[in-house]
């Protein structure tokens, strides 16, 4: 299986999928290129902040003001991803009242509304801030949903003849004298190697962008940041709670659905892929951010998690085509002498859109088209349908007789119907796809429960499609579920963790790979 | 207030084993206990030493064992002991609803993941699935129940499995209890009955979810077996467990027809100490506090789960005596890097050090509290989860500190 496209896109992150859309709302075919799922990099990885830009405000105002800019739009074409929290700046006594002052200024400066708040006023509407705080600013931030506003994207620019290929890894560019034409990809699942060639290839990989770049022999500066996050088991806020100093580590939490996103640190990633989240990044985080809501302090973690963010890096972007300080778009012509790539990288999650525009844009220019971008313009498809919890209880209480529902997990409502659905539609290949696209596992046990069900949703797929079974499946979860568990076990999580072994390795007897095929047990 | 002779803290199946060979020596018991304890958990068979192989000689097997492994609760009592502590457990369980090993060791029987699991003592009513194999046994899920699932099972042990639905019934999202108390009442298990003897295709064996009753399991086994025609057996689920359950409430009518008191669902606060003696404990009843004082106390109050121990972000604790835990360094070395490792997680040998009348000791061994001894899985020095061991430590231990502390 060879395949032929005009524009092929590698990394189903943000950037991507919003790419792969704003091409085919101009009508230029596009082919996706993912090695795991959607959202698998920092897109999926991050704080799921809807940002105003205030963070920015006083450090870099164009930011600031390419943030509140974004934020204006994501919340006309993108309402049902968005949770319109609003987001308070917190003041401790030791932050003063000059940087306050100074933040509110730069606020204005960038064109990002705030109201000043009494320490008494923001206590009322946030009553588990700190009773020492000196006052607090109001501003536009709000939560947002990565997974399902890059699968809208998806979707979209699918229903306007753009491809994905999820689990499909690109192993080597096709090069051509001084011109790339394509790629070699493998699928991971399958393992199946064939060709994709493509009059142009952007390389929208973020953090991962010299892995792409060095197959054709090429790097650019980037820096690989790692941010550490923490989950609640509680919604610890009703707003984005954000402290009002110079940016640092551990300076926000995020309300997200039903729990907190507690952020983050910034150390240097060594390792693209693993990166785990330290005890004393865990210790840091519980401390220092329960100066602004003390119950932090006696509060249950979920689950801990890493994502590697993209820097890049100014001093040696001379040469670049710099369009921002967030994000850099590279033209590998002008810069290297290689024809027909480009690499897109930097930015933030927020700017996701802005960056597809500004690549599409270049992809016109090069193609010698003039058609004006309508992302900003043009709703996503499921724009108007709610997602929060409340939205989900009332779909379950509406649409089906009560009492009648098998819900795989109790804790955040999925009826085994969400999953027959997703495994019709017949494009998820792997547990994760299905973890990524419901809330199954990211309640209070983390698929410590609902998994185990799941399986056996799959299981009886499997059974009509007669195929054999394998707990394989499950110890993969298990292991992948204990990389984001490990870091916060004490108190409450501790006792789960007990039961979750208790049943697992007790119970059921699952033992490590190496020795499961000693165990003599399977008749 | 009253004073008892003995007072058990905890209702898992150490502190239940505590007070019954206390009321079995003739003393005057108060349990007390927050819950229902984790039989109710993860109660199912008595696992003694996984790691014997099955078939292999328990009493060889388990002292070989403890001469390679001097510090876990085993070596207190050996195999004599545990196996002494074993027969006054079974006694309890008078036919038709048994607990009996396979042979003279363990066996292996299968489990809701599909796997095969390592077990001495089984219940009457899992016993047919020890004997199981691909070739002669059905798998019999019920759509609807989702902590059991049949497909999972039966494509694992490579047997045939068939999702039963009993529309009349609704079996949809009702509970491991629900369906068990559906199994007390005759009509349900007939139907039952009558829905697999129509899917059979020549099977010798049924597997089923363990939720055969609550209050006469061996009666449905019965009935499920003359209608089928064939060996009926129940596999272990996802929590709450139903057989746990029945082993809960079995020592509970017996504990209280001898006439021990049980207080549940209030948890002990504070324990007054002097002099190297526990001379009372502190339940909270809100709006009240009542202290009530005994002569011999037994802390069975689990691990983590169970609030035995706890732990902050730097260290472990026994939060009611502040007895010392044994413990790895820091948090950092609590876990290992993956979940399944061939190593236990070093955090599962934490718990508190004993001396041989499991009287528990402070760094330098000296006794600490004279009346007071731990029984259980709250004990250092063991890997209940990865050997296979919980119930034989609970009941070998409950045993032991008894014996011991009325001996005293």
């Amino acid at each position: 299986m060879d395949l032929q496209t005009e524009v092929l896109i590698i990394g189903g992150g943000a950037t991507g999928a919003g790419i792969s859309r704003d091409l085919a709302l101009r009508g230029i075919p596009s082919l996706l290129v993912e090695k795991d799922d959607f959202t698998s990099g920092a897109s999926g990885r991050n704080q799921g902040l809807l940002h105003s830009g205030a963070r920015y405000a006083v450090t870099d105002p164009e930011a600031a003001r390419e943030c509140i800019t974004e934020n204006r739009i994501l919340r006309r074409i993108a309402p049902h991803c968005i949770e319109d929290t609003g987001g308070l700046f917190v003041s401790l006594p030791e932050d003063g009242h000059e940087y306050r002052a100074n933040f509110i200024r730069a606020c204005g400066v960038a064109g990002i509304d705030t109201e000043p708040l009494s320490a008494r006023e923001a206590l009322s509407m946030e009553p588990k801030l700190s009773p020492l705080m000196i006052g607090a600013v109001q501003v536009p931030d709000g939560a947002i949903d990565p997974f399902t506003l890059v699968v809208e994207n998806a979707r979209d620019a699918e229903s306007r003849g753009a491809r994905f290929l999820l689990h499909t890894e690109v192993t080597g560019l096709i090069r051509e004298g001084l011109r790339i034409s394509g790629a070699r990809v493998k699928d991971r699942i399958t393992g199946e190697e064939f060709t994709i060639a493509a009059s142009q290839v952007i390389n929208a990989t973020g953090a991962w962008a010299n892995e792409i770049l060095s197959l054709a022999g090429l790097s650019i500066g980037i820096a690989l940041s790692k941010g550490s996050m923490l989950i609640t088991n509680t919604r610890l806020s009703e707003r984005v709670i954000n402290r009002c100093r110079p940016p640092a580590s551990g300076d926000i939490i995020v309300p997200n659905d039903t729990v907190s996103i507690l952020g983050t640190t910034s150390l240097r990633a060594e390792d693209l892929e693993n990166h785990a989240v330290t005890p004393e990044e865990v210790s840091f985080l519980v401390d220092e951010l329960s100066r602004m809501i003390p119950a932090i302090k006696g509060e249950r973690f979920t689950r801990a998690y890493a994502g590697v963010r993209p820097l890049v890096q100014t001093a040696q972007a001379g040469d670049d085509r710099e369009i921002s300080r967030g994000f850099a778009l590279i033209d590998h012509q002008s810069r290297d002498g290689l024809e027909g790539l480009i690499t897109i990288t930097g930015g933030k999650l927020i700017t996701y859109r802005l960056m597809a525009e500004k690549t599409a844009d270049f992809i016109c220019a090069r193609m010698g088209l003039h058609v004006p971008c309508l992302t900003h313009l043009q709703p996503l498809p499921g724009a108007g349908r709610g997602h929060t919890f409340q939205d989900r209880l009332l779909r379950l209480r509406h649409q089906i007789p009560a009492f009648r529902r098998e819900l795989l997990c109790d804790c955040e409502l999925v009826p085994r119907e969400a999953v027959d659905a997703i495994l019709r539609e017949g494009k998820v290949r792997e547990l994760q796809d299905i973890l990524h696209r419901t809330r199954l596992a990211k309640g209070t046990c983390q698929g410590g429960f609902c998994v185990y069900r799941l399986l056996g949703v799959l299981n009886e797929r499997r059974k009509e499609e007669g195929l054999g079974g394998s707990n394989r499946i499950l110890k993969g979860f298990l292991e992948e579920r204990w990389k984001g568990i490990r870091p916060v076990l004490w108190g409450t999580s501790l006792k789960e963790e007990e039961l979750i072994e208790s049943i697992y390795k007790g119970l059921f007897n699952l033992t490590p790979e190496e020795a499961a095929t000693a165990d003599g047990g399977h008749p | 207030m009253k004073r008892w002779d003995l007072i058990v803290i905890g209702t898992g199946l150490a502190g239940l084993t505590a007070a019954r060979t206390a009321v079995e020596m003739g003393a005057k018991v108060l349990v007390i206990g927050r819950g229902m304890g984790s039989l109710t958990l993860f109660g199912n068979t008595i696992d003694v030493l996984g790691e014997i192989p099955p078939g292999a000689d328990m009493a060889t097997g388990v002292a070989d064992w403890i001469a390679v492994h001097p510090d876990h609760p085993y070596a207190r009592m050996g195999w004599s002991g545990i196996s002494e502590a074993l027969n006054a457990f079974r006694e309890l369980f008078p036919s038709p609803y048994t607990f009996d090993s396979v042979g003279r060791g363990n066996s292996l029987v299968p489990t809701g993941a599909g796997t095969m699991r390592p077990t001495y003592l089984l219940p009457i009513t899992m016993t047919a699935g020890a004997g199981m194999s691909a070739a002669d046994t059905l798998i019999i899920g019920l759509r609807g129940f989702k902590d059991f699932q049949g497909d999972t099972v039966s494509l694992d042990l490579q047997c045939r499995g068939v999702n039963l639905s009993l529309p009349r019934y609704g079996l949809e999202g009702l509970t491991a209890l629900a369906l068990a108390r559906l199994m007390d009442e005759g009509p349900f298990r007939e139907s039952l009955g009558e829905a697999i003897r129509r899917q059979m295709a020549g099977e010798k064996r049924i597997g089923l979810p363990a939720v055969l009753g609550l209050k006469a399991p061996a009666d449905v086994l019965k009935t499920l077996e003359t209608i089928t025609g064939a060996k009926v057996f129940e596999i272990p689920m996802l929590p709450p467990s139903i057989p746990g359950t029945r082993i809960f409430h079995r020592f509970r009518e017996f504990l209280i027809a001898k006439g021990a008191t049980f207080l549940l669902g209030n948890p002990v606060i504070g324990a007054d100490v002097k002099e190297g003696r526990c001379e009372g404990i502190t339940l909270q009843n809100p709006p009240l506090l009542t202290v009530y004082r005994a002569e011999r106390y037994i802390l069975a109050t689990g691990r983590f789960l169970g609030g035995g121990i706890q732990a902050d972000r730097e260290r472990i604790s026994e939060p009611l005596f502040h007895l010392p835990v044994l413990q790895p360094e820091s948090r950092g070395e609590w876990f290992r890097e993956r979940f399944f490792q061939p190593e236990a997680h070093p955090i599962h040998r934490a718990g508190i050090v004993t001396d041989a009348e499991l009287r528990p000791v402070d760094a330098g061994g000296r006794v600490i509290l004279k009346n007071v001894r731990a029984a259980g899985s709250i004990l250092a020095h063991h890997q209940m989860i990865e050997e296979h061991s919980h119930e034989g430590i609970d009941i070998a231990t409950g045993y032991l500190a008894v014996r011991r502390a009325l001996a005293s």
